[in-house]
């Protein structure tokens, strides 16, 4: 008997046992009455993601027009828009824009790496989630400095079910 | 992968200095990997992982794709026309393959 959701889309956590799950549950009762700084603390990690492709610098929320549909219907083939507000020229221009999707088996979903030649930091492209997330971009200036743009997605139908 | 379907679509010629918008289109399923096929077994990972793209030999773009892009994967981004010269798009499969195409822009 196989699942539908293939094992290399599930988390790199193990599997949990029926008992570990009534356990968690019980758990789970007790951490509601706890303060929500507590769970905010959990395991997703954008921000340490984005951290890996700044080399701990953390970008400032500007410059980027990330369109990206808000409701995804299928997961396999997600159209995204990037635009990154840059003159594009030799002293000033966009590096390398990066694609971050914080629950996909593989969070690191593209890299464009662009050159003053390109004229406009312009890009579009077709991704796929596994899962309803919040999907960033990070962009990397010449100057050193990185810039990022975020959206949250409602993905129906998931990248991960085999046969997409 | 014996017939390697590309299309690329830009203009065929352009103004110097005129930005140019290239949109590529590749058919490849883009395999990531784990799925299970109709016998059972398990599919390896097999995706294209980067699409270079060079103008007149000057690198003007690169794509590093992982598992997270598409099958079938659509880009497409822009370039600024300097002289008359062939784009060449290399794409570079897991397992080493590669593959190539080129395209004409004429600069006027």
């Amino acid at each position: 008997m196989s699942s539908p959701i293939s094992p290399a889309c599930a988390r790199p956590e193990p599997a949990l046992s029926r008992r570990e799950v009534m356990a968690a549950g019980a758990a789970g009762l007790a951490l509601a009455a706890l303060p929500s700084s507590v769970q905010a603390a959990a395991p997703p990690a954008l921000a340490e993601l984005i951290a890996r492709v700044t080399e701990g610098a953390v970008p400032e929320r500007s410059k980027i027009t990330f369109d990206i549909p808000q409701l995804v219907e299928n997961g396999n083939s997600v159209d995204v828009a990037i635009l990154v507000e840059s003159p594009m020229t030799e002293a000033d221009h966009v590096r390398w824009i990066h694609v971050i999707a914080e629950k996909n088996p593989f969070p690191d979903v593209a890299r464009f790496n662009l050159t003053p030649r390109s004229g406009r930091a312009d890009i579009r492209a077709t991704l796929r989630l596994a899962t309803s997330q919040k999907v960033a971009v990070v962009a990397a200036l010449s100057g050193g400095s990185y810039v990022m743009a975020d959206a949250d997605i409602v993905v129906t139908l998931s990248a991960c079910i085999d046969g997409g | 992968m014996a017939s390697f379907n590309a299309r690329i679509t830009m203009p065929a010629e352009a103004k110097a200095g005129e930005i140019v918008e290239i949109r590529v289109l590749v058919r490849h399923p883009m395999d990531r990997g784990g799925q299970v096929d109709a016998e059972g077994r398990i599919v390896p990972r097999k995706i294209l992982n980067r699409l270079t793209v060079t103008y007149a030999g000057e690198p003007v773009f690169r794509y590093d794709m992982h598992t997270g892009v598409s099958a079938n994967p659509f880009v497409s981004f822009t370039t600024r026309a300097v002289e008359t010269g062939d784009l060449t798009f290399e794409w570079r499969e897991d397992g080493g393959a590669t593959f190539t195409r080129t395209a004409r822009l004429v600069v006027t």
